[in-house]
């Protein structure tokens, strides 16, 4: 049952390819069928949750590749399979307008496999193998458009992920070696007879490892190939560079963290402290990036960078309610950046506009997605009422709970990045709604919202920012007691 | 005895009698003797890797009437006959990948000479494999080097001529060393049967005489294999070699050749040295501070390189300081790894070259990188081969690759004072590798505007494709059930000591 | 308790109605809708003041422990009814006034929205219902100011934002903590934080109340985060300068309110570094905002700096913690209300009838408009302080509070600061009477005209001066009032 939601979207995604559809509406409906169908066995699955560890195939010794559905397994892998077909759905109708568009729903589909893979895998190893995999399988949508600016930026989306794996693999490596065992146990396994004088050096090792992982997470200073990537079809940023590929990262780091090395292990030292400047750094850094930015999505693209380091700050106050707003903020911010998201590809899609200073007056020409952007805006700096409040009340109520001095100014960093946030995105929704008394609305003549297909994720989305900002308490406790260790 | 006892005696007589009965005949013929030669020898071969490890304990085969310690010996363990088996595999893979360039690239009238070539390097590698005795052992370096100088060669150009020289130079000074290495301890111990200078050499480490003159031979001996497999600083001669003969050549040179060198080092170190007194000399750690920066300095130098026969054997340099690296390390897992490499390592690079041949012939025959463009659409066995081989290469899960790499640093880890900086290296080592590799994977992936190159189709090229497919296979094969190799290894080492 | 949430929520709603409803054909039609919602949810909001009582009323919860509290105590009543009061007189004034400015029905759709979050602010029961809707506040307000899309509006409205939000994250921060170390956020009357948390963690939490109070003390105008008012406040249509001067701002000192009274209390915080160092700013803000007005030529801007100056002495009041400070503080927040609009309504009609806005344009203006330059007077000497008008009580009270206080040194300088405050006060304001009524002798009577405004300007300004002034002359009953509250408090 694991295997077969992991490989039907990768068998799916070579028939695709395979089989010669007459009409692209054959396409869509055989792929949404397969996609929907996917993320329904994945929602049974969770529900109903096998106990024991399903072993694929041993590699050398005790390493194998084994799948096993735990609480953060639940929480990652649900998150995706209910995106995912939204955003395919939004695909068929952004790639209208690109070319080869098999190749592309091919490596579309198949990454919602390696995605699950990752959030199913039982130990260090399978993640790592499915977490390269997932390098592998981007690449191509990465490089999708095949301009000169296309390839540049797959280069250094491979030569970051892979460098990165390198390092996280030496993490693998010690987990291997110092831990009792290599599954995911919460609290950690490390195995603290055998590590008696060496915990500089196993710390080091962490270190290390976060920042491999943190490749993907995109913490600074490996965080340029997210805005290159943007290149890429808009569904593609808005899933994968928002949601799939980059939280991948971070989940990545919650296993390395939580699971693997322990917080018992690190809490209080130096590693733990390094971790978290680095992460409070990204944050701010992001932010100011963003702003200086004109292009839409890599501005949207910075604020991910600095969004993720929310996820990460959270991670690495390492006490469970760290975790658990972590996780809050790793799906919320989901939902939030793949609907702002969204609305920039949909504006691209209807008018290809691409920068900000070019999105005078547009609210009046396309209400519904520049009322969705601007939902989505309010949500990313943490208005009230929805979703990014809560999971930052959630992050700093964790930081204020550790009394870790740093942690606080760690909340200091929230905030300002907050403020940052304001000023990048309200920029936006200013120019949309209040372009300045001399514009000439003429100029936007057959300027209109978008079709059903872009229009539906959109407002799905939005609903759900609103529903968990005024109501987000039983998915809290849910990874509260994920974080508790309760399933 | 068993009557199976004959076959790697056998397999290494056949090859030298195909050579010579090759020398007589045209090209056509030459190949067919060489290829029923080859699988012959896999037969042969498996039959013996069966037979050990049924017994699960290695034999001496005694060569002619004389005992030991006069007579010259045949040794037969596990890993002795897995290497043969893995070595003529490759070899019949590289052969066949090879086959059609050779016709373009080598005078008819010579053809022949380059399967006569072939089977003396056979035998040599299976004697190099096989053999107890040290002396036999050298006699087979040098026909290894002509046949090799022969291989590089046989396309007739003016760099490939100026490579051989280069290559025989060098060669010949690490054969040169190793045999003052051998005569020292000839001189030390009296013997050359590998089995009985062990004891000597324990004897003599024991009574604590001759301690320098030990010491120098150990470092003469490593020195002389290192040259001859282009460990960092002795590389010079490796990339013209590798970059300009002809593709079958390469293949065999850079996933053999250095790699019989490779294993003639690890059965001294385990069975005419002895582990424990090798790993006690300091020599050892010159070996892995060599291996460390062979690795850092060989992706460099691939990095910069602009012509892609070149880079890849420029990689050729950076893993083979991987396997010093892991002998160096100085642990049963470091060596262990170190041998895995030496299989996962023949099996992709030599995937690469032949790939990388299929891709440049698709682009007028150019093997600068601006050409390259687009070649994986005009050759797509190719391009896939390329990609497979490359993330092998980077490490990447599911490809052999990843396990020698996770080998390595699980050896690493259990090394306190060398682990950091091998793991170092290894992780800066992998990014490198990731940057020339995939770099070249999206050119070969990147469509040109204007089809200027004519593609090829699958009916020119079965041979070819079966070729690439079989490596591609091994390697897979090597990454995903490593563990019954692994278990092999670990078994044949244990039966050397 | 359903007329809590009628009265906040109607007003919303229709707000948000006005503006997805698609552009009405009859202006008539929209100010029909518009004033019918007036009365509406003034009547909602007195059902709600009368007839709610002191419970507690929890809508939903934000986020686990983060209920969505409403609850309505004496505080509550005076803020409300002051905002309602006002924002229904300018309600009325823009009516006339909003003729000569476009898109009508976005201005009227935020108008309202922000007046449901305004009386949500009122009846906020605890800091982070509070904290909800003055977010909610500061984002919807946006657009009042931006309302004429001049480069100049845009800009001040984007400041306007960032400011405000500034001060709403610092406050956030405090939240984070106060939410951990207080026994809930529930506003209570002597504080909520626990003793062994102020014990064990007294020194983090001074400094989280300093940031919560210059946070707040943002959309209050104070010192150092000033800057924004006077830019944002005169750029706006003038019916929205005046809600925005006189009652928006005010959301800020009910904050402080809360913070200093409700959440923290008076007995942590009186003597400490904090009560000190929010002295030293608001009498600075009280200084410089006289000086600032003092030197600026255009009437709205100077009106504005004027609010920063007088918001700053009801933060002084709030700050000494004296029983006489804090009840001129609270006077000051009704008289400053009733004055300050008047004087933007009065500078709006100006501008609207003969479209002057810089002082020295305003020579004859009172013979040109006698009425609402007597109003403009009027309301000029009660922000002055001159007896008998609202203004002198409460800055009566709060140099009487700060003199008593005892506190070294402020008590004495405090008055000074307030005294020359006030002087500066009658040298900016008065000379625009003088120079209207007093033109001086080359002034041309032959093209004097009567420019006196519509009923529906004149109206409501005249309601807002004659409260100011009701104010300072039955003054008994309120004092009362004032006091009871202060006694809860302190």
């Amino acid at each position: 049952m694991i295997l077969l939601v992991i490989l039907i979207p990768v068998i799916a995604g070579v028939l695709l390819f395979l089989i010669p559809f007459k009409k692209r509406s054959q396409m869509e409906v055989f792929l949404e069928a397969l996609v929907i169908i996917n993320s329904i066995l994945v929602w049974y699955l969770l529900f109903h949750r096998p106990a024991e560890i399903f072993t694929l195939a041993n590699f050398t010794g005790n390493l194998s590749i084994s799948f096993k559905v735990d609480g953060m397994s639940m929480v990652f892998g649900g998150l995706v399979s209910a995106l995912w077909p939204f955003a395919t759905l939004y695909a068929f109708e952004y790639m209208t307008k690109e070319e080869h568009e098999k190749v592309f729903f091919m490596f579309y589909t198949m990454t919602y496999g390696v995605t699950l893979g990752i959030s199913l895998a039982a130990n260090l190893l399978t993640m790592y193998f499915f977490y390269e995999l997932l390098t592998l399988v981007t690449v191509p949508l990465v490089m999708h458009t095949l301009t000169r600016e296309a390839i540049l930026a797959s280069r250094k989306y491979l030569y970051y992920s892979l460098g990165g794996a390198a390092f996280a693999f030496i993490g693998l490596i010690f987990v291997i070696i110092y831990g009792s065992t290599t599954n995911f146990v919460l609290g950690g396994v490390m195995d603290l007879t055998k590590i008696g004088e060496r915990t500089n050096v196993l710390l080091l090792i962490y270190v290390m490892a976060f920042a491999g992982f943190g490749v993907k997470a995109a913490i600074f200073p490996f965080n340029s190939w997210l805005p290159d990537a943007g290149v890429a079809p808009t569904p593609v940023t808005a899933l994968l560079h928002a949601v799939a590929v980059v939280k991948s990262g971070a989940f990545a780091i919650i296993r390395l963290t939580y699971y693997s090395f322990g917080t018992e292990f690190l809490k209080g030292t130096w590693a733990q402290t390094i971790v978290m400047l680095i992460t409070m750094f990204t944050i701010v850094y992001g932010c100011s990036r963003a702003i200086k930015e004109t292009h839409l999505k890599r501005r949207l693209a910075y604020s991910t960078i600095s969004n993720l380091s929310y996820i990460l700050f959270g991670v690495t106050i390492m006490t469970p309610l760290g975790m658990a707003g972590a996780l809050t903020h790793l799906v919320f911010h989901a939902v939030m950046k793949i609907s702002s998201f969204f609305c920039a590809g949909a504006i691209m899609h209807q008018t290809g506009r691409h920068y900000v200073h070019e999105l005078d007056g547009m609210g009046y020409k396309m209400p519904a997605v520049f009322g969705i952007f601007t939902v989505s805006a309010f949500a990313l700096m943490g208005v009230p009422g929805l979703a990014g409040f809560v999971s930052k009340w959630y992050l700093a109520s964790a930081a204020v709970e550790s009394g870790n001095v740093i942690a606080f100014f760690g909340i200091g960093c929230l905030l300002i990045s907050a403020l940052l946030t304001a000023i990048y995105m309200l920029t936006i929704v200013g120019r949309g709604f209040f372009p300045q008394r001399d514009f000439d609305m003429a100029s936007l003549e057959g300027i209109k919202d978008p079709n059903w297909k872009m229009l539906l994720p959109l407002f799905v989305f939005t609903f759900c920012i609103a529903i968990f900002g005024l109501y987000s308490g039983p998915l809290v406790n849910f990874f509260t007691s994920v974080a508790a260790g309760v399933y | 005895m068993d009557f199976v006892q004959n076959f790697p005696a056998v397999s290494i007589l056949i090859c030298l009698f195909a050579g010579i009965i090759s020398s007589g005949l045209r090209g056509r013929a030459a190949r067919y003797i060489n290829t029923v030669l080859i699988l012959t020898v896999i037969f042969l071969s498996f039959c013996t890797l069966g037979y050990v490890l049924d017994t699960g304990e290695a034999y001496v085969y005694v060569m002619g009437k004389f005992p030991a310690p006069w007579g010259n010996e045949i040794r037969a363990g596990v890993l002795e006959a897995f290497m043969a088996l893995f070595f003529s595999i490759i070899m019949l893979f590289s052969m066949w990948g090879g086959i059609k360039k050779l016709g373009d690239e080598v005078e008819d009238g010579k053809v022949f000479l380059y399967y006569v070539l072939n089977d003396l390097l056979l035998s040599s590698l299976l004697a190099l494999v096989y053999t107890n005795d040290l002396f036999t052992a050298y006699v087979f370096v040098e026909i290894n080097t002509i046949a090799a100088c022969g291989l590089i060669m046989i396309r007739q150009n003016g760099r490939t001529i100026e490579a051989a020289a280069r290559y025989m130079i060098m060669s010949l000074l690490g054969s040169g060393l190793l045999l003052m290495g051998i005569c020292m301890l000839y001189d030390l111990t009296g013997h050359l049967l590998m089995s009985n200078i062990r004891g000597q050499v324990e004897i003599l480490f024991a009574s604590g005489n001759y301690r320098i003159p030990l010491l120098v031979t150990i470092a003469l001996m490593s020195v002389g294999l290192a040259i001859k497999s282009a460990l960092f600083p002795f590389h010079a001669w490796l990339p013209d070699a590798y970059g300009y003969s002809t593709v079958s050549s390469a293949a065999i040179l850079s996933s053999l050749v250095s790699k019989g060198y490779i294993f003639l080092l690890i059965k001294i170190i385990y069975r005419v040295i002895g582990f424990d007194i090798f790993y006690n000399s300091r020599i050892i750690n010159i070996l892995f501070v060599f291996g460390l920066m062979g690795m850092i300095f060989g992706s460099l130098s691939a990095i910069k390189e602009n012509d892609v026969r070149r880079m890849i054997a420029f990689s050729s340099v950076a893993q083979i300081g991987y396997i010093y690296m892991g002998i160096g390390m100085g642990t049963q897992a470091g060596m262990a790894a170190s041998v895995f490499h030496v299989l996962s390592h023949a099996a992709t690079k030599s995937l690469l070259f032949i790939a990388a041949i299929g891709l440049t012939d698709v682009s007028g025959g150019s093997r600068q990188f601006i050409e390259l463009t687009g070649a994986a659409y005009r050759n797509k066995w190719a391009g896939v081969a390329f990609t497979v081989g490359s993330l092998s290469m980077v490490g990447v899960p599911l490809f052999s690759g990843f396990i020698s790499k996770l080998l390595f640093a699980q050896a690493a880890v259990q090394n306190n004072v060398k682990m950091l900086p091998a793991l170092i290296v290894l992780g800066i080592s992998t990014v490198l590798n990731a940057i020339y590799f995939m770099k070249t994977v999206i050119r070969i992936y990147t469509p040109v505007e204007e089809r200027s190159y004519e593609g090829v189709k699958f009916g020119d090229m079965k041979l070819y494709v079966v070729t690439l497919v079989g490596f591609i296979v091994l390697n897979i094969f090597l990454g995903v059930s490593s563990q019954p190799i692994v278990d092999l290894i670990g078994q044949g080492l244990a039966m050397f000591s | 308790m359903h007329y809590i949430i009628l009265s906040i929520f109607f007003p919303v709603l229709f707000g948000v109605f006005l503006l997805v409803r698609k552009e009405m054909e009859h202006r008539k039609n929209l100010l029909i809708a518009v004033s019918i919602a007036f009365i509406i949810s003034a009547l909602l909001t007195i059902l709600a003041l009368c007839l709610s009582g002191n419970g507690m009323f929890t809508l939903f919860n934000l986020a686990g422990r983060l209920p969505v509290l409403f609850k309505i105590d004496e505080i509550s009543i005076i803020f409300a009814s002051m905002t309602l009061i006002i924002y229904i007189c300018a309600g009325v004034y823009s009516f006339v006034y909003m003729k000569h400015e476009e898109k009508e029905k976005r201005y009227y759709g935020f108008y309202l929205i922000v007046l449901g979050i305004l009386i949500a602010l009122c009846f906020a029961g605890n800091l982070i219902t509070f904290y909800f809707f003055y977010e909610l506040l500061t984002i919807s307000s946006v657009p009042l100011v931006m309302h004429n899309r001049s480069r100049e509006a845009i800009m001040a409205g984007l400041k306007y934002l960032f400011y405000s939000l500034c001060g709403a994250y610092m406050v956030l921060f405090g939240l984070y903590f106060v939410e951990r170390y207080g026994n809930t956020l529930t506003f209570s009357a002597g504080g909520v934080i626990s003793a062994s948390a102020a014990a064990e963690h007294g020194e983090i939490l001074l400094v989280l109340a300093m940031l919560m109070l210059i946070g707040f003390g943002v959309k209050a105008g104070m010192f150092p985060m000033h800057a924004w008012l006077p830019t944002a406040h005169p750029v706006a249509p003038a019916p929205a300068s005046a809600v925005l001067s006189a009652v928006i701002v005010k959301a800020g000192v009910l904050a402080i309110v809360r913070v200093i009274y409700y959440i923290y209390g008076v007995s942590f915080l009186r003597g400490t570094w904090v009560q000190t160092a929010f002295m030293v700013l608001s009498l600075t803000t009280v200084f410089m905002g006289s000086m600032l007005a003092y030197r600026e030529p255009v009437l709205k801007k100077r009106l504005a700096y004027s609010t920063v100056s007088q918001l700053s002495y009801i933060l002084f009041g709030l700050a000494v913690m004296d029983a006489g400070s804090v009840a001129g503080g609270l006077l000051h927040v009704l008289s400053h209300g009733f004055i300050k609009a008047a004087l933007f309504l009065c500078a709006g009609a100006v501008i609207y009838m003969t479209g002057k806005t810089r002082v020295d344009q305003l020579k004859g203006i009172g013979k040109e408009m006698p009425f609402i330059m007597w109003c403009f007077t009027i309301a000029s000497l009660g922000l002055i302080g001159i007896p008998p008008t609202g203004g002198f009580l409460s800055k009566w009270y709060l140099a009487e509070g700060a003199l008593s206080s005892g506190i070294c040194g402020f008590s004495w300088i405090g008055p000074v600061v307030l005294l020359i405050s006030a002087l500066l006060t009658a040298g900016y304001l008065l000379p625009v009477v003088i120079q209207g009524f007093f033109p001086g002798e080359d002034y041309d009577y032959g093209a004097l005209q009567k420019k006196e405004p519509p009923l529906f300007m004149t109206i409501p300004v005249l309601i807002l001066t004659v409260l100011s002034v009701l104010i300072g002359l039955f003054p008994e009953w309120l004092l009362n009032y004032l006091s009871q509250i202060i006694e809860k408090i302190i």
